[in-house]
């Protein structure tokens, strides 16, 4: 997948992405980090079809996601941050629901059922399920058709350590037995640092850093990469949080 | 897309099932209230007290030498306490006026003296007063009772005196050439000049009603809509739904399909639980009284509120994609449905069939007046007009959903404008 010279400004204004520009190689892992209102979800929301861009070129398998989105959405596979659950469906039916949607087969709904790992729970009504498990119901949708491009934004966002694992170990999985390229998005840097093979430094819509983890640590000469975050703002001559004109994401 | 449209709407279906709390309040909640209300409007109509004194200030008997005729104060009396104690009314026979200043007392009905000589005689007339207390229903219900039987104690009088009159003057005549030498007789007739069947005008009542029932429909079906789409926003359901290869519209148009579904079911009950409160009230005042439900009007009730229900989401709906909450969304809708409310109102004192074409047609750009002109031209027959404006309400209904679904984007339903 190729992003180059990305721009969104919104109808209200607020200018969200000012030419953001990198490249995720296939069967890789790219993370996506930076502080809120950076321009993140704004990004994945693009790529996934659901936001048009104002200016800039993206590629998926070469195909332009602007000019052919009927192919470029089979491509994909989308978990959106603050994603939720049909409370009065079950886990299983979320999954033939996605299925029939997609126009899946049975395979995939055995191997979406397999990658949630919520066995029984599975009949019962997604709205009893803690948040870890909604997470992973939704994760194994996203992936249950072993897309060529997995979008995962903020895959963890307010779970707890040990749910936090186990969406890990799905994505870890997913990818070993697909040749599949994820771009993951997240504020947990240990995540990213376990995860991505690489990373992309987004800040106030523009691409500020990219390499691989350990580079991170080398060029700032850092220990861990939320060190390296800190250093890499600051060295960007701005302040570290919110950027106002830039915090629609 | 024919599988992706049967997936969303078995999966709203499945939602819309399993959340009891509509399924009672929009579906159930009618069938049980309407018929409650109707037996508790009839039992408390019931048991209203209507009291009523009589004040006999005559205490005579007279008979005219002329005529022979008697009146008896006591009698008309006697007759005025039993007729009102048959209809549940209390009835007491007082002494004095001054029970006109005793507020339990509805209705204090005064026979004068001189009452029975008047009353026989043939050059002067009876007067009996009543004084009905100002503002109660109750005393308006026995002051049309005391009237009734006033009316017709002086009818039998009447008839009484003309015979009397006739064997005086030996003369032959008819009771009524002499008391309605002139009177008027009422032919009902449809549009066409054929006898209008009796059951008519009791159908032009139950289709007042059924136009009515359409305001109750409306609302549900929209909340259903609202909460659909924005609900789904606020729930954070849709961006995932709209990565999936189902399209916008589609998602919309399920939307609509169940909503219009949920309407549809709604219409029916409301109309049938409407029919059985009016049955049950009725038949707990009067007793034995049946409306006439006639089917074929019950079905294009349904038709109708199947298009009233689309026309409604579909004006809402460009409105409901492009607000933040539920609540402005709620408000925006609750505007729509309530012109379609107050059209339906209108439609118990407006014939618009019957309105000048110079009204009649700026009125057609509203679409629910298309919803009741269906109604009301079916109930006379014209059915060719009927489809018309039915085709009118559906098409109209279509055009607006399709300019909503393109000018709306996936774009628009995630980042709504404040």
């Amino acid at each position: 997948m190729e992003v180059l010279d990305l721009h969104k400004v919104y109808s209200n204004g607020v200018y969200a992405l000012r030419g953001l520009s990198f490249v995720v190689k296939k069967g890789e892992i790219y993370g996506l980090i930076g502080p809120n209102g950076s321009g993140k979800t704004t990004t994945l929301r693009i790529i996934a079809g659901l936001v048009k861009p104002t200016k800039g070129l993206i590629r998926i398998a070469g195909f332009d996601i602007v000019k052919k989105p009927e192919i470029t959405k089979q491509y994909i596979g989308y978990l959106p941050e603050e994603a939720d659950v049909y409370y009065r469906l079950t886990g299983l039916e979320h999954i033939e629901f996605y299925a029939k949607l997609y126009g899946l087969d049975s395979e995939a709904v055995e191997y979406g059922v397999k990658l949630s790992g919520l066995g029984d729970r599975l009949y019962d009504e997604a709205g009893t399920y803690s948040k870890g498990m909604k997470r992973r119901l939704l994760l194994a949708i996203t992936l249950m058709r072993k897309p060529m491009l997995a979008i995962l934004d903020e895959p963890t966002s307010g779970l707890d350590v040990q749910a936090s694992l186990k969406v890990r170990d799905i994505i870890k999985q997913f990818v070993r037995e697909s040749s599949s390229s994820v771009v993951i998005s997240s504020h947990n840097m240990l995540e990213i640092e376990y995860l991505a093979n690489r990373i992309g430094l987004i800040y106030k819509g523009k691409l500020v850093f990219e390499g691989a983890p350990a580079d991170v640590l080398k060029k700032t000469n850092s220990s861990n990469l939320e060190e390296a975050f800190v250093k890499i703002i600051e060295s960007s001559g701005v302040e570290n949080g919110f950027d106002h004109e830039s915090t629609y994401t | 897309m024919g599988s992706i449209m049967k997936a969303l709407i078995h999966k709203e279906l499945i939602d819309l099932l399993r959340d009891r709390k509509t399924i009672i309040t929009t579906i159930l909640l009618p069938v049980i209230t309407f018929p409650l209300l109707g037996f508790i409007v009839g039992i408390i109509y019931s048991q209203q007290p209507v009291r009523v004194a009589i004040v006999d200030a005559d205490k005579s008997i007279y008979t005219d030498p002329l005529t022979n005729i008697t009146v008896s104060s006591e009698w008309l009396v006697n007759n005025i306490t039993s007729r009102l104690e048959k209809m549940k009314f209390e009835v007491e026979k007082v002494n004095s006026i001054e029970a006109i200043k005793n507020p339990i007392y509805d209705v204090v009905v005064l026979i004068p003296e001189n009452f029975s000589i008047n009353a026989s005689s043939l050059n002067k007339s009876a007067r009996v007063i009543i004084y009905r207390r100002a503002v109660f229903q109750s005393a308006q219900i026995a002051e049309a009772a005391v009237n009734d039987i006033i009316r017709s104690y002086s009818d039998r009088l009447s008839n009484l005196k003309i015979k009397a009159l006739s064997r005086l003057a030996n003369v032959t005549v008819s009771e009524q050439a002499i008391k309605n030498p002139i009177s008027g007789k009422t032919e009902v007739v449809t549009l066409t000049g054929e006898a209008a069947p009796s059951e008519l005008e009791s159908k032009g009542v139950i289709t007042r009603l059924l136009i009515m029932v359409l305001s109750f429909v409306v609302v549900p079906a929209s909340s259903f809509v609202i909460d659909g789409i924005i609900g789904e926003r606020e729930r954070k359901t849709i961006e995932f739904l709209l990565v999936s290869p189902a399209s916008l519209n589609s998602i919309i148009y399920s939307k609509m399909i169940v909503a219009t579904l949920l309407g549809l079911i709604v219409a029916v009950v409301d109309a049938f639980s409407v029919m059985i409160y009016f049955v049950v009230a009725a038949t707990v005042i009067v007793g034995n009284v049946w409306l006439f439900i006639d089917i074929a009007l019950l079905a294009i009730h349904s038709i109708t509120a199947f298009f009233t229900i689309l026309a409604s989401v579909s004006i809402a709906l460009p409105f409901i994609t492009r607000t933040r909450g539920i609540r402005s969304a709620s408000n925006i809708a609750s505007i729509v449905t309530s012109i379609g409310t107050i059209i339906f109102l209108s439609s118990f004192f407006i014939d618009y069939s019957r309105l000048p074409i110079t009204i009649q047609y700026p009125l057609y750009l509203i679409p629910f007046v298309h919803s009741v002109l269906a109604i009301q031209l079916f109930l006379l027959g014209e059915y060719v007009k009927t489809t018309m404006h039915l085709a009118l309400l559906g098409i109209s209904s279509i055009i607006l959903l399709i300019i909503t679904t393109k000018t709306v984007d996936s774009e628009k339903i995630l980042v709504a404008p404040e």
